[in-house]
């Protein structure tokens, strides 16, 4: 299967998150994705785009960032950028998911799924933009 | 997200049906809050046909089931699908909420 690379223009609304689903399934479409595949890469996304309107663009409507989206082969990669301050969701601390009902919180809960769901997750400051390269193999289609 | 709601004795059944992402969310939490308010106590929430849950989803459960708790009452959650349970897992949410195989299940353990 040839390489193939999708560019999605995005704004600062939560009403995205949807569309960006939408637009994952299609492009993956050609690879027969499993369920579990598809919905970890709809799930980091969601997470990724939801930190840049939230805290890039503090909840501000009327911002556009880009989500670039590419496979090869069996892995698919997608690439968020936007030029909101400089914000490196990677490095906030861990959580605890072991704390009792009581003490429990989910803030950074959604960066915390998205380095468990995707192979990798990597954040860079270039010529003034947020870059955010997720990357996940998907499992061979189902015989 | 489609949300039914139903009633066995004293449980308040909902039936979540679709994805619950950060759109979706802000629906549920109101329609908890309404019920709490109404006087619900013991909430079974039913994620059988729940294909989706990001962490937006999940902080209306855990906020749910907190409310709940501290109002005296209780929260069950009832037959994930395959990816719902992988993200409660992930999150250690399998832990702190109390889950359940099925429905009928989880009402019962509320009884």
């Amino acid at each position: 299967m040839p390489p193939a690379v999708q560019l999605l223009s995005l704004t600062s609304s939560l009403a995205e998150i949807p569309r960006v689903a939408d637009a994952v399934e299609a492009f993956c479409a050609p690879l027969e994705p499993g369920p579990r595949d598809l919905l970890a890469l709809q799930l980091a996304l969601e997470e990724a785009v939801t930190n840049i309107i939230t805290h890039g663009y503090g909840d501000q409507p009327g911002h556009a960032f880009a989500l670039e989206l590419r496979r090869e082969d069996r892995r698919v990669t997608a690439v968020l950028t936007d030029d909101a301050p400089a914000y490196d969701p990677l490095a906030r601390a861990e959580v605890d998911i072991h704390a009792p009902l009581a003490e429990r919180g989910v803030g950074g809960l959604g960066v915390h799924l998205v380095k468990k769901l995707m192979d990798s997750a990597a954040y860079e400051r270039r010529d003034g933009r947020n870059v955010l390269t997720l990357s996940r193999a998907f499992a061979p289609p189902a015989p | 997200m489609e949300i039914t709601v139903s009633n066995q004795n004293d449980v308040t059944v909902l039936a979540l049906q679709g994805r619950l992402d950060g759109l979706a969310s802000p629906q549920l939490e109101q329609r908890l809050d309404a019920l709490l308010a109404g006087g619900a106590r013991k909430v079974v929430l039913d994620c059988a046909a729940l294909t989706y849950v990001s962490s937006a989803g999940l902080r209306v459960f855990l906020g749910g089931a907190k409310k709940l708790k501290s109002a005296g009452g209780r929260a069950a959650f009832a037959a994930l699908t395959p990816a719902v349970h992988e993200v409660f897992e992930l999150s250690g949410f399998l832990e702190v909420l109390a889950v359940h195989p099925t429905a009928t299940a989880a009402t019962a353990s509320l009884t």
